[in-house]
């Protein structure tokens, strides 16, 4: 069973200025050199504030909050790719983030060779990998072209095949930065139906949006943030009014 | 996985040290990733040249040839012994200090995965690993070609050598997991590595004979580890067999390196993917 489970969860980020990061000033810092007296130059931003969330099977949360109200962290967090600098999370089951579909595609790489890399980063075999080529080819309609070099391809297709890749496997937590449109209008209904059957088939489903419709299509309950804290749990229609007189 | 059995809110609370070592496991593990990455890099740099990878293979046969050349003049040194001496030299030269310099960008070239999942750190240095042990394999046939050319066959000795390999790659994955965490957090230590390295080429008996240089140069060669495991694949190849003294300290080494090392993984291991 998948589930979530994040307790007093904080992510602080050290911003390092040019000055912080480099070794000379830690070690002058140490030696006691005046710089120090100017307090040091590392800013830490909280990210997240004590976040305490328990999403069980078979939940669907929504997002909601303004730009830089900690919804990405927290999906990263969620994903695993952040561990809290404090507090705990606990996350079972395989998660997906489709957060950033172009991670990993190489321009130098023909599609095949990026279908197989982005395959076996999501834990396939050489043979599964090899397999799921047709499936993604096909899907993302680029025909001949997937034996080319991925620099010769639109823009488009790139989209096109990041997103056939990245939705060719089915998560039990489905992490999503809002919902992503590909291609032109026939490309995007096909795309839409896929989402909505991954969407479907996951046992979690946590969806960050600004968009109210998309937002009530999906999910069952909301969850408000603002600075980094968890201002409020709800209904969507209440949470959403909510964000809006923020 | 987390064992189902153990209650959830127990699983998480790992010793950092734990979390280190099972890093290093699953990065083990997730062998297709690092191998695909590994190899995708040397060929990606040559990607589109008419020659390929087999770029590596040329240029350090030019270097070899040009520079053995040369220093066998200035050293005055026959060429049929100086030439081959420098040839294996140089290759294991180039893979030791290939992974020590490019294991600090292992985590900041990697960027984008560590930012979307939750990748095993450890996953990301093998990877260098694997680029400079792939780039070695094409620089190998240089001094396989010399030796053949100078007439000099190997002798049982060199089944000695790969011990040798598989020790300088242990002290690689330390050094290179080392230097990524630094070189993530402290940007200007690359560029001082770098210094470093043209400085450690030259205290290093890469292109110069320690026996020809008198007794300062042996102490140098002595204490200097990068020297001990040169040795410990170079000679083997040569035909003379490290003592066992050798193999006593390049595993004092790597313990010591070890204790530095996994400490400092465990400590930073969780902040790697804040540094970026």
């Amino acid at each position: 069973m998948a589930s979530v489970t994040l307790r007093d969860v904080s992510v602080e980020f050290p911003v390092y200025q040019s000055r912080g990061r480099s070794l000379k000033t830690s070690v002058l810092r140490r030696v006691g050199a005046p710089i120090a007296r100017n307090g040091n130059d590392v800013v830490v931003v909280r990210a997240l504030d004590r976040v305490d969330l328990d999403i069980r099977s078979g939940e669907r949360i929504a997002l909601v909050g303004h730009n830089g109200a900690g919804k990405s962290t927290l999906l990263r967090v969620i994903s695993g790719a952040y561990e809290p600098t404090g507090g705990m999370a606990h996350i079972r089951g395989k998660t997906s983030s489709l957060l950033d579909l172009s991670v990993g595609l190489d321009v130098e790489l023909t599609g095949r060779e990026n279908i197989v890399m982005r395959a076996v980063f999501l834990g396939m075999t050489f043979a599964e990998a090899a397999r799921k080529v047709e499936e993604v080819t096909e899907f993302s309609e680029l025909g001949d072209f997937i034996d080319l070099p991925m620099r010769s391809y639109s823009s488009g297709m790139i989209l096109r095949l990041a997103f056939a890749v990245a939705t060719s496997v089915q998560p039990e937590i489905l992490l999503l930065d809002e919902i992503v449109g590909v291609g032109d209008a026939n490309f995007s209904e096909k795309s839409r139906l896929r989402i909505d059957a991954l969407i479907g088939k996951a046992s979690v489903l946590v969806l960050a949006s600004h968009n109210p419709e998309i937002l009530r299509r999906y999910c069952d309950r909301a969850v408000l943030m603002r600075n980094g804290r968890i201002e409020a749990r709800g209904s969507i229609d209440e949470l959403l009014g909510m964000a809006g007189a923020l | 996985m987390t064992d189902a059995t153990m209650p959830a809110l127990v699983a998480e609370r790992r010793s950092a040290c734990g979390a280190a070592f099972l890093d290093i496991r699953q990065g083990l593990a997730r062998w297709r990733i690092w191998w695909l990455l590994g190899i995708g890099d040397v060929r990606q740099r040559y990607r589109r040249s008419r020659l390929g990878q087999f770029w590596l293979t040329l240029s350090m046969a030019i270097f070899v040839g040009s520079i053995g050349v040369l220093y066998a003049n200035l050293f005055r040194q026959p060429i049929a012994e100086y030439l081959p001496y420098l040839s294996i030299n140089f290759v294991v030269w180039s893979l030791m200090t290939g992974i020590m310099l490019d294991g600090g960008s292992a985590f900041t070239q990697s960027e984008g995965f560590l930012r979307q999942e939750a990748f095993p750190k450890s996953l990301f240095v093998i990877r260098v690993l694997v680029r400079h042990f792939v780039a070695f394999a094409h620089n190998v046939p240089v001094p396989i070609i010399v030796f053949w050319w100078f007439g000099k066959s190997p002798s049982w000795v060199i089944l000695a050598a790969p011990a040798g390999l598989l020790l300088l790659g242990l002290a690689g994955f330390l050094v290179a997991l080392a230097s990524g965490i630094l070189c993530t957090r402290f940007r200007d230590l690359p560029q001082i590595l770098q210094s470093l390295v043209q400085v450690l080429f030259f205290v290093t008996p890469v292109t110069w004979i320690p026996e020809q240089l008198g007794a300062r140069a042996l102490d140098i060669v002595r204490l200097n580890p990068f020297a001990l495991f040169l040795r410990l694949v170079a000679d083997p190849v040569r035909g003379r067999l490290p003592p066992p003294s050798d193999y006593a300290a390049a595993l004092l080494i790597l313990l010591v390196m070890g204790a530095a090392v996994l400490p400092l993984f465990a400590k930073y291991r969780a902040r790697i993917v804040y540094w970026l």
